[in-house]
């Protein structure tokens, strides 16, 4: 008799060393979020091969800590993005990297503010993002207002005084759109000769197209998304309009030549980060990722950063679960965090203190960096 | 508009252009919409997945026969190979759509087949997603930047090519139903579907042949509409669907030059809205003139065509 209660003493003492164990080396989560289907599906996939990457490196070297990702599919569609926070929430994430639309990642984030889930979005660059000051949110990338200004300094240096801007209607499309105008208009006295909007999904822009043609622009300038941006391009070679066009970082990705064709594509502006390629401290993550995911895209190493900024500043304030959201948030916001982008410092709102936005020119099929060079160099 | 001696007139002269060629490929889709009313008052709903399919199909077949190496010797030819493959396999989808989703719902209630055209346009829409990913599909850029300049206006040979496509299709099809025993079938069968049985119709085959009409019109405004745009994505059925069935109530639903007039004044009121108000409503003018339309004609322009029972 005695020696079965030993037993079961004994039997209870390991299965509670079990859990013990178990607690000790837990594994948290960590939710993914973008448009994983629908036509912007690479960029959401970009991100999440970015995030995937930073995982691995993160779980092997540190065993007590392990994340695992959850991954939330938007469609870069607001209402779906709602349904993916509520999602994360159920499943006990404590921190969101993403989403990548504006559209998407402002309304989630109300969800994620509630839940005490942190959110880094590596490509959302509308303002209101962060300028609601919100205590969760973050973003490894520029914002609107600071790539408008690049991009009308640049066409304002360029002596072009006849602009046209479309728009895609959406948060993002919109807010860069108006960035670039406002921008023009007061640092630089040039009013745009034509500004609409067109509809995102739409595939016939030839009527709007006319119109802009009427105004007789030098530069159609375009803020949204690939595809539409690709087609308007094509159309509007196809119609004969002799304007260059540009856009921002939402266009800047093969996928926009491939649907607008070299030829309509070749001589493109578009504003973006500097090249990747070209940043020294990058080298690695991105051999690392194109030895397993193919060819960086344009937010793969942001994502990248985005989940190591996370991973580190969860281990630092030794979080648990999301109750501790708030730590975490701090923790990001004191430190400074050298990552494959450089140096990050993020200020009270979650920007970060420094954003560099360069110009490009597609050449031959290849978006080529044609602005920023010298200073990268002197880096 | 440079080089042009009354700007005002190109530009009107230009968005005519850009609403016919839309117009017309409203119009043929909104066919498909009309016929398949008119005959057993279901709006098959999954008529614009079908378009979506022909779209798609033109891309395959086109990288089929480049494959095979024929599109470097004439590119004619291969053209009416793609239109000739993506037309057999869509008049096959739109057959087995019918047999499978709404023969076996024909005496069901009115709202058992409509729900099951619904159905099927999310079933089709997910099976090509599957099949073809999510990523959109680029049609081979063989035409893009060829046309003439006409009055100011520039006009590519595609958009020539879609208009008159178009309009043969659409002779084509009125003679069809008027003058051939098949659509004299046809009519016989909207107009009474008993009595046509009885006279010796076979009623089944005249719907099957009706359905296969309205897809193969659908599968040449698909690859049309490939060429044109360059673009093919899983979701493109839906927003044209929406656009050719609006179209179609319209002209009067079952009314089949009410379809084609409903499609091409869409078209035309699309171009004529985003070029003169404002791009950001166009979507808005079209369905307000739907709604106006709606409330004094609320049988459509040329008046619904719905099956007398006698």
């Amino acid at each position: 008799m005695k020696k079965q209660v030993f037993a079961l003493a004994a039997a209870l003492l390991v299965a509670g060393a079990g859990f013990a164990t178990d607690a000790a080396a837990a594994t948290l989560k960590i939710g993914v979020a973008g448009p994983m289907t629908g036509d912007q599906a690479k960029m959401g996939n970009d991100i999440l091969s970015g995030v995937k990457l930073a995982l691995q490196e993160w779980n092997a070297a540190n065993k007590d800590l392990t994340m695992e990702i959850v991954i939330g599919d938007d469609q870069a569609d607001p209402k779906q993005a709602v349904s993916a926070a509520n999602k994360f929430v159920n499943e006990g994430v404590i921190g969101v990297i993403g989403h990548f639309n504006s559209s998407c990642s402002i309304p989630a984030s109300d969800i994620y503010k509630d839940n005490g889930i942190v959110q880094i979005t590596p490509a959302s660059t509308n303002p209101t993002f962060t300028d609601r000051k919100y205590w969760n949110v973050f973003r490894t990338c520029g914002r609107d207002d600071q790539q408008g200004k690049v991009a009308a300094d640049f066409v304002a240096g360029k002596k072009i005084k006849r602009v046209a801007v479309l728009h895609d209607k959406t948060t993002y499309g919109q807010g860069l759109a108006d960035a670039f105008r406002d921008s023009l208009k007061k640092d630089h006295k040039v009013e745009a000769v034509f500004y609409g909007g067109v509809t995102k999904g739409d595939k016939d822009y030839s009527a709007t197209l006319t119109s802009v043609k009427a105004a007789n622009p030098e530069v159609l300038y375009f803020g949204g998304i690939y595809p539409e941006g690709g087609l308007l391009a094509k159309q509007a070679k196809d119609l004969g309009i002799k304007a260059r066009f540009m856009s921002g970082d939402g266009v800047i990705d093969p996928e926009f030549v491939r649907i607008a064709g070299k030829e309509a594509a070749e001589g493109t502006w578009l504003t973006f980060s500097p090249d990747i390629k070209n940043v020294a401290s990058a080298k690695g993550a991105v051999e690392a990722y194109e030895k397993q995911f193919g060819p960086v895209g344009p937010y793969s190493i942001y994502g990248y950063v985005s989940a190591k900024i996370f991973f580190e500043a969860v281990k630092k304030a030794g979080a648990k679960s999301a109750k501790d959201g708030q730590k975490i948030a701090d923790t990001i916001r004191k430190g400074t965090w050298n990552t494959a982008l450089g140096t990050l410092k993020f200020d009270a709102k979650g920007d970060r203190t420094s954003a560099d936005y360069v110009m490009y020119e597609t050449k031959n099929g290849e978006f080529v960096q044609i602005t920023g060079l010298k200073q990268q160099a002197a880096k | 508009m440079p080089g042009a001696e009354h700007p005002a007139l190109a530009i009107f002269f230009q968005q005519l252009v850009n609403g016919l060629t839309i117009g017309s490929v409203y119009a043929l889709i909104a066919l498909g919409y009309t016929m398949v009313y008119g005959i057993i008052e279901l709006i098959n709903f999954a008529h614009g997945e079908i378009y979506m399919i022909g779209a798609y199909l033109g891309i395959v077949f086109l990288a089929l026969l480049t494959a095979a190496g024929l599109a470097g010797a004439s590119l004619g030819l291969t053209m009416v190979l793609v239109f000739i493959g993506a037309i057999v396999i869509c008049a096959m989808w739109g057959f087995t759509l019918e047999k499978v989703a709404y023969r076996p719902l024909r005496n069901a209630p009115r709202l058992a087949p409509l729900i099951s055209a619904l159905g099927m346009s999310i079933a089709l829409q997910a099976l090509v997603f599957l099949l073809q990913g999510a990523r959109p599909k680029v049609f081979p850029h063989l035409f893009s930047g060829t046309g003439f300049d006409l009055g100011g206006a520039r006009i590519s040979y595609i958009q020539v090519f879609i208009f008159i496509v178009s309009i043969l299709l659409m002779i084509g099809l009125n003679y069809f139903v008027r003058q051939t025993k098949t659509g004299k079938a046809m009519r016989a069968t909207a107009q009474d579907r008993r009595m046509a049985a009885l006279v010796g119709i076979n009623v089944d085959r005249v719907i099957s042949t009706t359905f296969v009409v309205g897809s193969v019109l659908a599968a040449v405004a698909g690859v049309m509409v490939a060429m044109y745009y360059g673009y093919v994505d899983f979701f493109l059925g839906f927003q044209a669907g929406l656009k050719a069935f609006t179209a179609a109530v319209l002209g009067g639903i079952g009314n089949i030059p009410g379809a084609m007039l409903g499609g091409i004044l869409l078209g035309l009121i699309e171009a004529f809205g985003a070029g003169y108000i404002s791009s950001e409503y166009k979507d808005v003018f079209a369905f307000s003139i739907l709604v106006l339309v709606l409330i004094f004609r609320p049988a459509g322009l040329l008046g619904e065509q719905t099956p007398q029972k006698v």
